[in-house]
């Protein structure tokens, strides 16, 4: 298919199976023999070979980003313990059979709109609904980390813009998982970026496109690990809010098809499909988008007022497949006949299929009532955005596109949706047990130097570089911030963000809470555990700043290697099962989710595959942000609270790494006992017994406990022996203090309360698992004892504020 | 067609070059002592000198730190006023057909400065590079740190 203006027809019919193949790799179409050999019999029946639009079209809308034909298709699940045992099971839809089948069980009403449209939208108050949506945009990040994760931001918001009749963005979220920032250059594979430089590129890209769209950037965390070194992960998140009555949307026949926002230029040819293949060094130029954060400013500004006029029926983002997968959604019950040529291009030379399915960026579609039609254009063009009608929905059930006058594609809607034959693979999960470590003997001296480290650790030590370049106050709602202390000099990690819509919702009280949890070092370990942790993690950070678990909502993102390995499969499997198991168990819907496949790169013909990851995102809606709560510690003399079981469980730890030790087990969750410290302390919150919190999480207790201090320049002194303490399921119970100090068990919280408010405190707390540890000391130093353990550790706040600030610091 | 150079007035910090300084340093390049950094434009299109020095100063430029060359021809080394001076030099473009956002944006912000005439704009960045070093080692700084070659193309000299 050479860059011409014409449309050239595709020999199909009388090609071999190898032929097939051929033709799909040839042409990025990602398409497998079985795919190839359906679009062959569909256009046997016409007798005719397809054009080279309506087989990119097919490509686009059959592609795993758009169809998530893994998740979706037949897997055939077996599962092998050590001794041999085989469990099997055939799963129709992995989706359909575990994250989705929680949420309709759950059956929560306050659920508006959940895995249909671009976001999750769940109830924030009588008038309205808040949604939400997280994205990945890998493999553009790993070619051009700048321009691959600004248009990642960008296409999320275009989400949020494009749920129900379009909701109002108001945070952003970043996640990101990059190589290790120091290692040296001669190690970076030949054709690869450095993971410093994709790290700030991505940075630099998330900067200026939410700063410059005016939406906070409020939430976020960076993993690194090796094991991303080629193939970053670059999740982008954005909350919004949308009257209850612009929720739903339906077309008609007879509406007309508008585009809006940017023009169509080459931008991310094959973006959709690109995201189903290996990274190498040839990698697709053409699959790179670069964005325009002022356009979509004023795309956003004027269709929130189309909205308002109801000037439109239905709205969706030109993402992933560009006008292919936009008009091909919309229209998937009427037909819809697109003129190509009315599209407005940036240059002259764009063949047909190329504006069909470009990726350029900046474009939503609008289905419009053909009253509607002077009015609707009057709103953007007020605003100097072009937007264009470009065609009509039709009751004909059929797409078809018109150029110079010609036909270039005509196809059966019902194909095109619903034609895509379902893949069966096999998985395969072989379970081992995991061996708890050798007993991890530490002098206080040495334990000293454990917990600088880990506070430098770069899963742990202060993200401030990153997070200091985005604008988290724009709008003036963020009420709980992602840095909080005493000032700009002094400041600890905020466990989640809270936004205050104040200005959307007048006279409102209520707030929405956004958090995540992810750690990818689980996985490693079992899968199973690493997602049931990640959700776990994503809760408790929300409760910790006053979230209630009753009104929690979540977002699953899967990145992980090529499904076509069994084993990679099979680790999949296991994570999906326990989102249900969480989901379930918490009493908390999924309502949006994504995922990401394919997530490997080739060195020398060599693939290697990511280290798999499941980022959980949170959001919530809070009653009253007055009854919120941040972790610095705030008086000296108050009382510290341990809560929750610590258990052995330095598997997958920051202590593990630093200390180089083997084996371990990897932190289990155990729902019952966590979501009833959750709701507990939900009640302290709302009844004002709560100064401070902080959850327990990378780098277990002597980091959260440090990290409280040092943002707020207290000293504080906690006694080891008091942490309520057990065994990990079958394994020794006999903690010593390094153990106790590093282990990263799920479930945990630091509490302070003042000792006037002690007993009702601990009143509340009864029948949970917790413990009074400590005080907040008035002289600057960290004081971690245990008699029992003969063990002393004495750090000044400052030391440990140093550790933690100084690993990044770009 | 108009070759527009902005330069950091001597005595003003030149921040975007102390932090390229940083990264070369940062991969190893030891020989490179200072990094002055420019931003680059070329204007296509039927305006006069006097209209392209005035997009230079009122529009490209911040009068207090920053000064300008203008001229219809892109500008040789030897004319650039540093001759003799121990620099390399590595002017960073897009390739054809990637979108320049700020490209777009300067069209834009001329009409609105009252010049009505269609233009093109082409942007660009320039790296002063001073202390010696070998073609191989401006090739690496470029390709590893300035230039993308994905998505841009470079010059170094």
């Amino acid at each position: 298919m050479k860059n011409t203006t014409g449309c050239k027809i595709i020999e199909i019919l009388n090609l071999s199976d190898e032929q097939l193949v051929e033709l799909s790799r040839k042409n990025v179409l990602s398409l497998s023999l079985e795919e190839m050999k359906a679009v062959q019999k569909y256009f046997e029946k016409f007798k005719r070979n397809p054009t080279d639009i309506e087989i990119e079209t097919i490509a686009q809308t059959w592609s795993e980003h758009c169809k998530h034909k893994t998740l979706t298709g037949i897997i055939e699940y077996t599962e092998e313990k050590e001794d041999g045992k085989k469990t099997e099971r055939t799963y129709n839809n992995l989706l359909k059979e575990t994250v989705f089948k929680a949420t309709v069980e759950l059956n929560k009403e306050w659920c508006l709109s959940v895995f249909k449209d671009n976001a999750g939208v769940i109830e924030f108050d009588s008038e309205n609904g808040v949604a939400f949506k997280v994205e990945t945009h890998n493999h553009p990040s790993a070619l051009e980390p700048y321009g691959g994760s600004a248009t990642g931001i960008g296409g999320v918001i275009r989400d949020i813009l494009g749920v129900g009749l379009g909701a109002k963005p108001l945070a952003n979220t970043d996640v990101f998982c990059f190589g290790n920032p120091n290692t040296e250059s001669s190690k970076v594979p030949e054709g690869m970026h450095h993971p410093k430089r994709i790290a700030k590129g991505v940075v630099s890209g998330v900067r200026d496109y939410g700063n410059r769209m005016g939406i906070p950037t409020v939430n976020g965390m960076v993993c690194f690990d090796d094991g991303y070194m080629a193939n970053p992960l670059v999740y982008c998140g954005t909350m919004g809010i949308i009257p209850k009555d612009k929720i739903e949307k339906k077309v008609n026949s007879g509406d007309l098809i508008l585009v809006v926002g940017g023009r169509t230029g080459r931008d991310g040819i094959h973006g959709a499909t690109f995201s189903s293949v290996q990274l190498d060094q040839e990698s697709d130029v053409s699959a790179v988008q670069i964005g325009n954060p002022i356009i979509e400013k004023k795309v956003l500004d004027t269709m929130i007022k189309a909205r308002d006029l109801n000037l439109y029926r239905a709205v969706t983002d030109c993402g992933a497949g560009g006008l292919s997968s936009a008009v091909g959604e919309l229209g998937e019950e009427t037909g819809a006949v697109v003129y190509l040529d009315k599209v407005p291009l940036k240059y002259d030379g764009l063949c047909p299929w190329e504006i069909w399915i470009s990726e350029a960026q900046e474009r939503m579609v609008f289905a419009v009532l053909p009253e509607n039609k002077e009015k609707i254009v009057e709103v953007f063009e007020k605003e100097n955005v072009e937007a264009v009608f470009i065609g009509e929905f039709t009751a004909d059930k059929k797409l078809t596109l018109m150029y110079g006058g010609n036909v270039v594609a005509s196809m059966n809607m019902e194909f095109l949706h619903n034609g895509v034959p379902k893949p069966t693979r096999p998985a395969v999960y072989k379970i081992k047990e995991e061996k708890i470590q050798k007993s991890v003997e530490m002098d206080s001296s040495e334990i000293s130097r454990a917990l600088k480290a880990s506070l430098s650790d770069l899963n742990v030590c202060s993200k401030e570089w990153i997070v200091r370049q985005y604008d988290h106050e724009v709008q003036g709602q963020t009420v709980i911030k992602p840095l909080q202390g005493n000032n700009v000099e002094i400041s600890g990690p905020g466990d989640a963000s809270v936004i205050f819509p104040y200005t959307v919702v007048k006279g409102t009280k209520k707030g929405i809470v956004l958090s995540n949890g992810l750690n990818p070092q689980y996985g490693k370990i079992n899968t199973y555990k690493m997602a049931a942790s990640a959700i776990e993690e994503a809760l408790r950070n929300a409760v910790a700043v006053g979230a209630s678990i009753e009104k929690m909502s979540v977002l699953d993102n899967f990145c992980w290697g090529n499904p076509d390995n069994p084993e990679i499969l099979g680790s999949l499997v296991r994570a999906a099962n326990a989102c249900y198991d969480m989901s379930k168990a918490f009493g908390v819907p999924f309502i949006s989710g994504k995922d990401s496949l394919h997530n490997e790169y080739s060195i020398g013909g060599k693939r290697y595959s990511i280290p798999p990851a499941l980022l959980i995102s949170a959001m919530g809606v809070i009653e009253n942000i007055a009854n919120t709560v941040t972790m610095p510690l705030k008086n000296d003399g108050d009382k510290i609270f341990f809560l929750g079981t610590t258990r052995n469980e330095l598997g997958g730890s920051v202590l593990a790494k630093i200390k180089g030790i083997k084996d371990g087990i990897a932190p289990d969750v155990y729902p019952e006992e966590s979501r009833d410290i959750m709701k507990k302390i939900y009640q302290a919150v709302n009844e004002s017994l709560v100064e401070a919190c902080h959850d327990c999480s990378e780098g277990g207790l002597a980091v959260a406990i440090s990290e409280m201090a040092f943002a707020a320049g207290k000293g504080v002194k906690v006694n080891i022996d008091a942490v309520k303490i057990a065994g990990a399921k079958s394994q020794r119970t006999d903690l010593t203090a390094a153990e106790i100090l590093f282990s990263e068990s799920n479930g945990r919280f630091v509490v302070e309360v003042k000792p006037e408010n002690e007993d009702r405190f601990k009143e509340i707390l009864k029948g949970a698992v917790f413990a009074e540890v400590g005080c907040v000391k008035d002289d600057k130093n960290v004081v971690f004892e245990s008699e029992k353990n003969k063990i002393e550790i004495r750090e000044d706040v400052g030391v440990l504020l140093n550790s933690w600030r100084s690993t990044i610091n770009w | 067609m108009f070759y527009i150079e902005i330069y950091t007035k001597k005595g003003f910090k030149n921040s975007h070059g102390e932090h390229v300084l940083s990264d070369i340093l940062g991969i190893g390049v030891k020989d490179i002592t200072k990094v002055e950094y420019s931003p680059l434009y070329v204007i296509d299109g039927d305006i006069t000198s006097a209209e392209a020095e005035t997009i230079a100063s009122e529009l490209l430029s911040d009068k207090i730190i920053e000064t300008y060359i203008c001229r219809s021809e892109k500008q040789s080394k030897e004319e650039d006023g540093k001759i003799g001076s121990p620099f390399s030099v590595i002017e960073v473009w897009y390739r054809k057909g990637v979108t320049d956002t700020v490209s777009e944006s300067v069209v834009k912000a001329v009409k609105d400065l009252g010049i009505l005439k269609e233009i093109k704009v082409k942007t660009g960045h320039k790296y002063y590079l001073y202390g010696k070093v070998s073609q191989i080692v401006l090739s690496d700084v470029a390709t590893k740190l300035l230039a993308n070659t994905l998505v841009q193309e470079y010059i170094a000299q």
